[in-house]
């Protein structure tokens, strides 16, 4: 899985470049700034992209803008965006055009090593992993149709989905059976009225539209 | 000559003054009637100018007024950074400073029970570590979320406004119309005023639909924020709004609240001051 890498500071740069390359990524392009950035995503061999929000030169939100127009140009791109913080509203514009393939997580759980290894691996085959933090704040809201029809444990479930975990990581969060936790999620794809399909893109469907986006 | 005679002079006298009085006033108004219509107003703007200058306050006044209105401000002002400063102080001495004391012990004693050939307590105690780290992120970024919130840099007071109501546990439609960035002070204490009625709308309303909306219009920055709750609500109860309306009084902004029992509560925010430029910024998608 060829990279492109973008993070101004140099520690953390090169911090992701010796976990990623160790984890068998191939490391394509490493950038610091956001004009580069740009040049780098138009590389063809690129296969997905790990981005900073915040780059030089303005020092606000280029690697998110880098990463929506990317998607724009190239739809379904994977792009894992790191961030000193997180915002609901971010997720939302990187959710906008309604295909997955979209991380979205702290910088600081990068520390979970293969934990962040394996969400990149889940955005680069199409899924969504979303940080724990905005799926809370998604969960906070009064629901409306069709999602109020999910039972408590199904939003649960459907957050950790949103969050990028496994079935068998579900059933461990929640101590029960995976055979539980596959009920629960059939369940939730009949209640969003999801057609049948691959079940990694029934995955993304139901978190979109729980996001409502 | 009779009485009569005698009496006939005063009357006849007084008679005919009336009459040729009305007539010259009457045959006056005829021939000049065309300039009292255009000439009325401005003797009334005389008029009213001179009773202006005597009645009015003087320019001394006016002055001394605003000079009494800026030393409260600015002595409330200074009250509040200082507070602000020793709730921030707080805030990092019990939170990241106390973790990063507790990361150093966790490190220095993994470096012992290495010393000690004891690595399954090192791993342990590394584990601490890193979970300590974590805590003391999380901390360092809700103090800078509570001195300048990233988004409000990142997308000014419009995104930052969208980004506050996204979090909302109800739906809040925000609808800004600005044309240009206020001043950052300006910003960033409007948008603590519309952080602050919007937690006060999610703690005290009961609402089930809340709004906000932001305008520039005429040289005064406005920000209304409404609920649907049940109202009643009493800017004077709590320190929160206090806090805002000083903040706000800085900038000769003023806030208002309308909150009838049984609601809707309708708080409205208004500072005066000059937007800069517009930046290019793309449309922040949809909310």
């Amino acid at each position: 899985m060829r990279l492109v890498l973008a993070e101004d500071h140099a520690l953390l740069r090169a911090g992701l470049i010796q976990l990623l390359e160790g984890n068998g990524f191939t490391i394509l392009h490493a950038v610091d700034n956001a004009p580069e950035l740009e040049q780098a995503l138009l590389d063809p061999e690129a296969e997905a992209a790990v981005l900073d929000v915040r780059l030089p030169p303005t020092q606000t939100d280029e690697g998110l803008r880098a990463a929506i127009a990317v998607r724009e140009a190239r739809p379904g791109f994977p792009v894992m965006v790191l961030s000193q913080y997180v915002e609901q509203l971010y997720a939302r514009e990187l959710l906008a055009s309604g295909v997955g393939a979209v991380g979205y997580l702290l910088k600081d759980r990068v520390a979970d090593v293969a934990e962040f290894v394996d969400g990149v691996r889940r955005v680069a085959a199409g899924g969504t992993v979303l940080d724990p933090e905005v799926v809370a704040t998604v969960m906070a809201r009064q629901r409306e149709e069709p999602v109020e029809r999910l039972t408590p444990r199904e939003q649960e479930v459907l957050g950790l989905m949103a969050e990028g975990r496994s079935n068998a990581a579900i059933a461990m969060h929640l101590s029960v059976t995976e055979k539980a936790v596959a009920k629960h999620i059939n369940s939730i794809f009949t209640k969003l009225d999801l057609p049948i399909d691959e079940d990694d893109h029934r995955r993304v469907r139901a978190v979109l539209a729980w996001l409502r986006v | 000559m009779t009485w009569r005679d005698l009496a006939w002079m005063p009357a006849a006298f007084v008679v005919s003054f009336t009459i040729n009085l009305t007539v010259i006033i009457l045959a006056l108004g005829v021939v000049t009637w065309f300039i009292w219509w255009f000439a009325t107003p401005w003797l009334m703007r005389a008029r009213a100018a001179v009773d202006r200058w005597f009645l009015a306050y003087s320019r001394t006044e006016t002055l001394e007024q605003r000079v009494q209105v800026l030393a409260e401000t600015r002595a409330d002002l200074v009250d509040h950074s200082a507070a602000e400063l020793r709730r921030l102080e707080r805030d990092l001495h019990d939170g990241a400073q106390a973790r990063l004391v507790a990361l150093s012990m966790s490190l220095g004693m993994a470096d012992a029970a290495f010393e000690s050939e004891d690595p399954e307590q090192a791993r342990q105690l590394i584990k601490d570590a890193r979970s300590t780290t974590t805590a003391a992120i999380g901390d360092l970024r809700s103090v800078v979320r509570g001195i300048h919130p990233p988004v409000l840099a990142d997308r000014g007071l419009a995104g930052a406004v969208a980004a506050l109501a996204l979090d909302m546990a109800i739906p809040v439609p925000v609808d800004a119309q600005l044309p240009g960035r206020p001043p950052a002070p300006v910003e960033s204490a409007v948008y603590f005023a519309v952080a602050e009625c919007l937690a006060n709308v999610g703690k005290h309303s009961g609402a089930r639909n809340g709004w906000v909306h932001l305008r520039h219009e005429d040289g005064v920055l406005r920000a209304i924020v409404g609920d649907d709750g049940r109202g009643g609500a009493d800017p004077g109860a709590g320190t929160g709004m206090l806090g805002v309306m000083r903040r706000l009084a800085a900038f000769d902004g003023t806030l208002s609240v309308s909150s009838p029992a049984g609601g809707p509560t309708i708080v409205t925010l208004e500072v005066p001051c000059v937007l800069s430029s517009p930046r290019t910024t793309p449309s922040s998608g949809p909310a």
